[in-house]
């Protein structure tokens, strides 16, 4: 068991993100929201008319929609204090030596490591609400892969991005969708064009470190015919006094016999409402996988999607959530099979400790016509404590009658046959608990890039600290 | 009073008012008379759940205005020659020849009960266990004779939310009811079988069945549901209030084989005390449309609750099954497995939630739903829900949706049979694990022979030649 | 394929806007648009809800409740959740009259 202070010292304790650095920002909003405050964006990211006019409509659309019934609580979210843009520098940076000191100086505190650095090919880091650093490799350019901010996604690839732009995820789609869709700054425009393999993820960071700034990320993602690539995206969060409030978009068109995986690892500060809708319209013979891990935020609910549109495509998604005390994930993933002999598996795990609260939440549709279709759900949850919770709310929906199906689910604790071997065998219980802990999301925990495996068990490990006795 | 609600037919709720006074001035005890009341004010004040609720998502009700029917209250239309007093029916005359020849396969009943249209027609209970202290009698009768057991019993059940509307109605339009209350101890050999039978198309008949089984006794009984094809809908509220004692065992089965045009809605809600066992069997097999709400509650430790559940679908028949396992007591266990087969554009829904308490530790809690596809255009929703507040449990929740196995089906077919024959084997292979958990053998004769009875007049490729 | 029958007269469909009617029991929604007029089916094939309650943009119908859109002559989905096409009606202009082939 590492020492607390080697932790602190890699950045991984919650409280080793409690910091802030000094705020300049170039333009902030004032609290809340309204028209002026959309027109004030779309003025300053100097915009085309017709998204200024998208933006508008997303307003009204936002303001007509009522706030969700189900999910978690979100009484204590007040938008009219939330400041829905700022901006922090003019321009994008275009190399290493150009980001400034102070945004270095956060990477360092979120632990980035410098090997990882050097290796990250490309890097879209997004500081507040824009992207401030952003390059590729010259391989990548040459092979003609777009990763640019979402910003200049718009303004270089006009064309293409008005033609897949909110079409995965329209305006309307759901209360949060609409917000975003009328404030949205900031985020990954990436297009990998037919028959491209990038080898090395795609990594954006971002954090959010206004006090009260609500963050509206916007990702645009189209893999091309037979293209493959993983985009990863983690973020992070300082603690504040009050709640923050994030709320992103991610669309994401996977083309005839791609292979795309998005991955996230979100750790927000305990007073984060972390509302993202992700879906992905995967065709012929296309594979998605989401890889979503939800470890911080006061209140998650994000639900990645697949639509299954092409025969033969294939929709993975794992999922692993950890609810700790005061916090509510609710999460889960949909997946819509629309064609023949499309696949999909969902695996979720979750654990609960503390108060903290556990739902999965999914959708399995299979839609008449989508023959031969199978799909497999299976979902796991792990409490720890006496207090803790965990829910679950599949919903599935299916027309065809050649579609096979099947849901599982099981709740347990750690079992005390488990706990006695291991503390038989010179484990302390803390130790053993942490192991069992740690085995129970090891199927999720290979899949991710070392790095990242590497700190969920070291997050695993902080967590289960003080959890027995 | 008499109440002119006859004129141009019969008492319909389009006027509250007098729906009210006609059925708050029938010749009932005050009990059941304040109960309607209070239940038509429930009744009159609820909107009618639509498809923004959940729990109704996907069963559309809405549009279903109960004002349109006629109640089938006896005595409500000036007919008071029968139904109000239900002892000494012991003539069979009046029974319905299906139910006669139900009746007539097997002897095997401690006790018989015939509705028609809601009035009672025949009634019997064995003297031996009328000696021994066994209630079998209308709700209006045990009322005057038992009070007691109204007072503990009748309507206490926690009714959730979602069945409110319904559930109201059921109370203010009640047609009849029975109670059967088994003293401590008392173990009843064979089984009570009632029959519900709806003959008139355009009438509501409310229905009843409030079964207490005391401290270790014992009792079986079965609500059976029937009725011809009808030309114009009927709407049937069937509730059911099942109370296990102390160490009592209760098994209680709903066989729900109305003819088209019916509209059936079950609501069940089962009370277990400490280590009670109870099983509670749902078959449904006719109705256009129909609906059971089940719920378990495990208010005593160590209590044990099975609930199963079959329904064959054919046409454009609407299944909606809603269960809750409520554990609000340590070391409960509850077992749930329902298994439906749907052919041509059959529809059905299972929609179930686990939800353990807080004191709920060392509960185990299992809820299966399986379902058997047969036709391209028939669909199945599964919706099987956890909620956990206590750590120290053992839950887990299992739904499919698949087709017969082709393997299976060839190799039938390869030993002879047709397709048809084949399937229907299959079906009642994938019923028999349901059928296998089912307590008494003489039980799982009776809805064999239900199944068989609609499997064999399907007229879709499962349907015998 | 049926006969062509009168739905409505031009003058009640406003240019850029929506109209809803009722042939043989089905409900239309009838689009007029660069002189041209569509008919399709009023109903989203993703949740059922009415496409007039929603807006047209370009050669789009967007449904009010998720935002799914429809190519107006095709009826086939544009944007997501819907993924079934919308049926459409073959329609002409007679004079004053919007006829459709239902």
């Amino acid at each position: 068991m590492p020492r607390n202070e080697t932790i602190a010292e890699l950045g991984l304790d919650e409280y080793g993100y409690d910091f802030v650095t000094e705020d300049k920002p170039v333009f902030k909003s004032r609290k809340g929201l309204d028209e002026d405050i959309v027109r004030q964006i779309s003025a300053h990211k100097e915009e085309p008319a017709w998204m200024l006019e998208f933006r508008l409509k997303a307003l009204k659309i936002f303001e007509s929609k009522p706030m969700p019934e189900w999910g978690g609580d979100l009484d204590q979210l007040d938008l009219d204090e939330i400041y829905f843009y700022i901006r922090p520098q003019d321009r994008m940076e275009h190399s290493w030596d150009d980001v400034p000191d102070e945004i270095k100086d956060t990477f360092e505190k979120l632990g980035i490591p410098e090997a990882e650095r050097k290796v990250l090919a490309g890097v879209g880091a997004q500081y507040e609400s824009e992207m401030v650093y952003h390059s590729l490799k010259e391989e990548w350019e040459q092979q003609g892969v777009i990763f640019e901010s979402i910003e200049d996604g718009l303004k270089k690839y006009p064309d293409l991005f008005r033609e897949y732009f909110s079409t995965v995820i329209p305006t309307a789609d759901n209360k949060f969708s609409a917000l975003n869709s009328a404030v949205w700054s900031g985020g990954s425009f990436v297009y990998i064009p037919k028959g491209v393999k990038v080898e090395i993820p795609l990594q954006a960071y971002f954090r959010v470190n206004a006090e009260q700034m609500g963050q509206f990320e916007r990702t645009l993602i189209i893999a091309d015919e037979g293209s493959e690539a993983h985009y990863i995206e983690g973020c992070t969060a300082p603690v504040y006094t009050t709640d923050s409030f994030h709320s992103g978009v991610i669309e994401i068109i996977v083309k005839p016999n791609a292979r795309f995986r998005y991955t996230t690892i979100q750790n927000w500060s305990n007073n984060m409402y972390n509302l993202v809708t992700q879906r992905a319209l995967v065709e012929e013979g296309a594979y998605m996988e989401w890889l979503d891990g939800n470890l911080g935020s006061k209140l998650t609910m994000k639900y990645p999607s697949c639509f299954l549109v092409g025969e033969g495509a294939h929709g993975q998604i794992l999922s692993i959530a950890y609810a700790s005390d005061g916090q509510h994930q609710d999460t889960g993933g949909k997946v819509v099979h629309v064609a023949p002999n499309t696949t999909s598996q969902i695996t979720s795990k979750s654990i609960s400790k503390g108060t903290g609260r556990a739902s999965y939440r999914g959708l399995l549709k299979v839609y008449e016509g989508a023959t031969a279709a199978k799909s497999n759900v299976e979902c796991d949850a792990l409490l720890l404590s006496e207090t803790s919770r965990t829910d679950t709310y599949p919903y599935i929906e299916i027309d065809e009658e050649t579609a096979s199906i099947g849901h599982e689910a099981t709740v347990s604790k750690v079992g005390d046959e488990q706990l006695f071997y291991l503390t038989s065998r010179g484990l302390s219980q803390e130790q053993a608990m942490t192991m069992v802990v740690r085995g129970f999301i090891e199927p999720i925990a290979r899949e991710l890039p070392l790095e990242y495996a590497i700190e969920l068990n070291r997050l695993v490990e902080l967590e289960m600290e003080g959890s027995v006795g | 009073m008499k109440i002119d609600a006859t004129a141009g037919g019969a008492m319909r709720l389009i006027d509250p008012e007098r729906a009210l006074a006609a059925i708050t001035g029938l010749n009932e005890p005050e009990t059941l008379r304040q109960a309607r009341r209070l239940a038509f004010e429930r009744f009159r004040e609820l909107p009618m759940p639509t498809r923004k609720s959940e729990e109704w998502r996907y069963t559309d009700i809405s549009s279903l205005r109960l004002e349109d029917y006629e109640p089938a209250i006896p005595g409500l239309n000036g007919d008071r020659s029968r139904g109000s007093e239900t002892t000494g029916l012991d003539e069979l005359e009046a029974v319905p020849e299906p139910v006669r020849e139900v009746l007539a396969r097997s002897r095997e009943r401690s006790g018989v009960w015939v509705q028609v249209d809601g009035v009672t027609v025949y009634h019997r209970l064995d003297d031996d266990l009328a000696e021994r202290g066994v209630v079998f009698a209308s709700i209006a009768t045990v009322a005057r004779e038992r009070p007691d057991l109204l007072e503990k019993y009748l309507y206490t059940s926690p009714i959730p939310e979602m069945e409110e509307k319904l559930w109201a109605a059921h109370v203010a339009l009640l047609s009849e009811g029975f109670v059967l209350h088994v003293p401590r101890g008392v173990r009843l050999p064979t089984p009570i079988h009632t029959f519900r039978c709806i003959t008139k198309p355009g009438i509501l008949v409310s229905t009843h069945s409030l079964v207490a089984v005391e401290e270790g006794g014992e009792a079986t009984c079965i609500d059976e549901f029937m009725s011809p094809d009808l030309p114009e809908p009927a709407i049937n509220l069937a509730g059911a209030e099942l109370f296990g004692g102390d160490g009592a065992t209760l098994n209680y089965i709903s066989i729900q084989r109305f003819g088209t045009g019916v509209k059936h809605f079950g609501l069940q809600h089962v009370t277990s005390q400490r280590d009670s066992r109870t099983v509670g069997v749902n078959i449904s097999l006719g109705g256009d449309v129909s609906r059971a709400d089940v719920t378990s509650h495990m208010d005593g430790s160590g209590s044990e609750s099975e609930m199963l559940a079959l329904w064959f679908g054919d046409r454009t028949q609407h299944f909606d099954h809603h269960t809750l396992q409520h554990h609000a007591a340590p070391s409960a266990h509850s077992n749930l497995l329902y298994k439906g087969a749907l052919t041509d554009s059959a529809q059905s829904i299972f929609r179930g939630l686990i939800r353990v308490e807080p004191d709920g530790q060392l509960t185990d809690a299992y809820q299966t739903n399986r379902n058997l596809i047969l036709s391209d255009k028939a669909s199945a929703r599964a919706l099987p829900n956890l909620e956990i507040e206590a750590d120290d449990v053992r839950c887990s929740h299992g739904a499919t949706v698949g087709q017969v196995d082709s393997s299976q089906l060839f190799y039938l077919m390869s030993r002879g049979l047709s397709r048809r024959q084949a399937e229907r084997l299959l079906v009642f292979g994938f019923f028999d694990e349901v059928l296998g958990r089912v307590p008494a053998e003489g039980v799982r004769d009776r809805i064999r022979e239900a199944i068989e009875a609609k499997i064999g007049q399907s007229g879709s490729s499962v349907g015998s030649a | 394929m049926g006969e062509f029958t009168t739905v409505a007269s031009l003058a009640d469909v406003p240019e850029s806007g929506l109209k809803t009617v009722q042939v043989d029991g089905a409900n239309l929604v009838l689009v007029r648009r660069d002189g041209r007029v569509y008919a399709l089916e009023d109903r989203c094939s993703h949740e059922e809800f009415p496409l007039s309650a929603g807006e047209v943009t370009g050669d789009q119908i967007t449904c009010a409740l998720h935002g799914a859109r429809f190519d107006l002559a095709s009826g086939t989905p544009k944007a997501l959740p819907a993924v079934l096409p919308v049926r459409t009606f073959e329609c002409r202009v007679e004079g004053d009259e919007v006829q459709v082939r239902l």
